[in-house]
């Protein structure tokens, strides 16, 4: 134990000595932050609507006034005498709208009789997603302006709560997604190079035949980098907390403590690369590619794992960030408690204690080959 | 003539490099396979959980639709009450149904259930869509079951989905993804092109003959622009034929847009080498500029609406224009009379990262 802390010393003066990456590992996250911040949404409003009127009447008035008291929809004006099945397939095709509404001429009269009648709505489907979301509220609405004539209200009761994000905005469902995605990127570029650059520059020699073990040399090298990695941390959640405004419900001091286990095992996955990437080219490519893809597209970062297919989704069990998502997003948006993680970070643990593991053995491995 | 003596260098410099001949041919048709399933985002299998304090029968039988539907993952059946704050906090289902007796004093002539969906809003997109889908399913059925007795809404909405019938999310990422590879192999290789002839210092020797500027220029940039159109190629086939996905348009266009897009990277690759002093700068500049190019697109997730003050990121984004294109090319089958606003914004866009680039290297090559 003793000898870690010279080598945990000679870590910090590499990192004191190249101020520009340590500003660079500063600012990036920030940058990141802000730009996708503010530019990944999924919100779905001011879906664009062209309406065809056949039958011009107050009751159809009406009805298409009841689709633009919301925000979803916004309606595209078009000339009275241009109003032509044509025009509206072009429009729909060049993605000027992305919904007709078709009103039959009969069809006040059949309302009025009381007897059912069918509107027409054809919706741009190339965006699948946006589809779906577009016919649920084409229903909706639909359903909420029968009410008036009919009493359906009393055989349908539907109420709808949502906990967590009553605006229903995926700004919050986002940025502590990047806040997982930027930590593991981080605090693995970090400890990436350690290793690969002692290979490079051939001081890797001395540290072999130096009397500290191995485990010694790998544990210093990570716990070097933690007090970095939790600054970058912490930057990017305060830096969310007020500029974006995100509602922070939980335990701060939880969050750090499962912060701590995450960070770590990145930085091991960085030395394990390190030990392995031959240059610090190569390590550096193996982690942005290692840390970023899997974590955006494997962890729930963007879309549910639920809709992943059932190899993928055992993929998704050996990402890290699968799991830290699911701590971030429950204790700062959920105010949930450590005891409802503990799952979580005992996995987060158990990984990276393989992860050093396998990097001590690995680097004893080469010390005794001495490369 | 000269030229072509470096265009025959820079290929055999690029195929001596065995993995990177990997990178070029084996890698696009693995990761076009790997990233059309990842980015399959039909939203199913929606982890739920129900609670039925009802006693109709009718529960029951609109408890077997939700059950049987690929839509949801019903994980719990209660019969008794649950503290669903708790349980959404732990994030293990996306929403909770819950069904009671509908207890109306003007009760209708039938029973039906009064529903209650307590949805985990966190992730926003997938619990709007869970929500509908529960009041799709229990509206259909009651209007299946009223319809028994003569009555029926007066409205119904009659919908007819355009371009992509069955909604397969395949045939609007499949397209995508195309793209996005294009730009990964390019900006990666051309970036880096010019910092290793500066590490290794062959560069002086480029800059000892008698090449001009704009010749090294474009030997560099020609030789991976080929490279480029042959992945092109292989993704669109690959695409195409593995996912079955329709091409409905021209290809002519889809290759002309590429070929465009694919100069502007070029470009912007070979700027980034310029200014680059080791390989590892130019390899995180590429990674970050590509990210943001990628999550700026409008692949994953929608761009139109993005506020005002980030909008020209957006606009300036070359690769929003070319997916953007591609996706009517494919889905749509749509002519240059529908896209040409785009395909012009791209060629100005690609305009001015090659000047900029072509300025930037002669400063460079001439110090």
């Amino acid at each position: 134990m003793k000898r870690i802390k010279p080598v945990i010393r000679k870590e910090f003066s590499h990192i004191l000595r190249d101020p520009k990456s340590l500003i660079i590992i500063f600012v990036m996250p920030i940058l990141m932050i802000f730009i996708y911040g503010y530019a990944i949404s999924f919100d779905l409003d001011n879906i664009k609507l062209g309406v065809l009127d056949y039958s011009k009447s107050d009751i159809s008035r009406e009805f298409i006034k009841s689709f633009l008291q919301n925000k979803y929809f916004k309606f595209v004006e078009v000339k009275e005498d241009e109003k032509t099945p044509d025009l509206f397939e072009k429009k729909l095709k060049r993605g000027d709208i992305s919904e007709v509404m078709i009103i039959p001429h009969d069809f006040s009269d059949k309302i009025k009789e009381m007897k059912s009648t069918e509107v027409g709505f054809i919706i741009d489907g190339s965006d699948s997603n946006s589809a779906n979301i577009i016919y649920q509220y084409n229903e909706m609405i639909t359903f909420n302006f029968i009410k008036r004539f009919q009493d359906l209200d009393n055989i349908l009761k539907i109420h709808t709560k949502v906990y967590f994000n009553p605006e229903v905005k995926s700004a919050f469902f986002f940025i502590p997604g990047l806040v997982a995605v930027l930590l593991l990127m981080v605090s693995a570029l970090l400890t990436s190079l350690s290793i690969s650059r002692e290979r490079e520059s051939g001081s890797i020699d001395l540290i072999f035949i130096s009397p500290i073990k191995s485990h010694e040399i790998i544990l210093g090298k990570t716990l070097a980098y933690i007090f970095v990695a939790l600054m970058v941390e912490t930057l990017i959640i305060v830096f969310s907390r007020y500029w974006f405004g995100m509602p922070v419900r939980g335990d701060i001091l939880t969050l750090l403590a499962f912060s701590l286990l995450y960070i770590f095992t990145g930085l091991s996955l960085g030395v394990l690369i390190s030990i392995s990437a031959p240059d610090q080219k190569t390590a550096m490519l193996i982690t942005l590619l290692v840390t970023m893809l899997p974590s955006i597209m494997l962890s729930g970062f963007i879309f549910p794992l639920s809709s992943l297919s059932p190899v993928l989704r055992g993929f998704s069990n050996i990402v890290p960030a699968t799991y830290f998502l699911k701590i971030i997003r429950g204790v700062i948006l959920k105010g949930a408690s450590v005891t409802d993680f503990i799952r979580d970070g005992a996995i987060l643990l158990f990984m990276s204690i393989i992860l050093t593991i396998i990097s001590v053995r690995k680097f004893s491995k080469n010390r005794d080959r001495g490369t | 003539m000269r030229l072509l003596y470096l265009i025959k260098k820079e290929f055999i410099e690029i195929l001596r490099q065995r993995e990177l001949v990997f990178v070029m041919i084996v890698a696009p048709v693995i990761q076009v396979i790997l990233l059309g399933y990842l980015v399959t985002t039909d939203i199913k299998n929606i982890p739920v959980n129900i609670v039925n304090l009802s006693s109709d029968k009718a529960t029951v039988r609109i408890m077997n639709r939700i059950i049987n539907s690929p839509l949801f993952d019903v994980k719990n059946i209660f019969i008794h009450n649950i503290d669903s704050l708790e349980v959404l906090k732990r994030g293990d289902v996306k929403a909770i149904i819950l069904f009671r007796d509908n207890f109306d004093k003007k009760k209708s002539f039938k029973n039906y259930p009064e529903t209650q969906i307590l949805l985990d809003g966190v992730d926003s997109n997938s619990s709007q869509i869970a929500a509908g889908y529960v009041n799709g399913i229990i509206r259909n059925f009651i209007i299946d079951d009223i319809n028994r007795y003569g009555l029926s809404p007066l409205i119904r909405g009659k919908p007819l989905i355009r371009f992509n019938p069955r909604l397969r999310s395949i045939n609007y990422m499949g397209p995508g993804i195309v793209a996005l590879l294009l730009s990964i192999i390019a900006l990666f290789i051309t970036s880096l092109s010019l910092v290793r002839e500066k590490e290794q210092q062959t560069i002086d020797t480029l800059l000892m003959s008698r090449l001009k500027p704009i010749e090294i220029y474009i030997g560099k940039a020609v030789p991976m622009g080929i490279v480029g159109l042959i992945d092109m190629v292989i993704g669109v086939f690959v695409v195409v034929l593995w996912f079955d996905i329709p091409v409905r348009g021209s290809f002519f266009y889809l290759f002309l847009s590429s070929l465009i897009y694919l100069t502007a990277i070029l470009s912007y690759g070979l700027l980034i080498s310029v200014f680059s002093s080791s390989q590892q700068q130019s390899l995180f500049f590429s990674w970050f500029s590509l990210v943001t190019f990628i999550l700026l697109s409008g692949l994953f997730t929608p761009v139109e609406n993005i506020p005002k003050g980030m909008r020209w990121l957006v606009d300036i984004n070359p690769l929003r224009y070319l997916i953007k294109i591609i996706r009517e090319i494919f889905l749509k089958g749509n002519g240059i009379e529908y896209f040409y606003r785009d395909l012009l914004a791209l060629l100005a866009i690609t305009l001015v990262i090659s000047s900029i680039s072509i300025f930037n290297f002669k400063r460079f090559i001439s110090k």
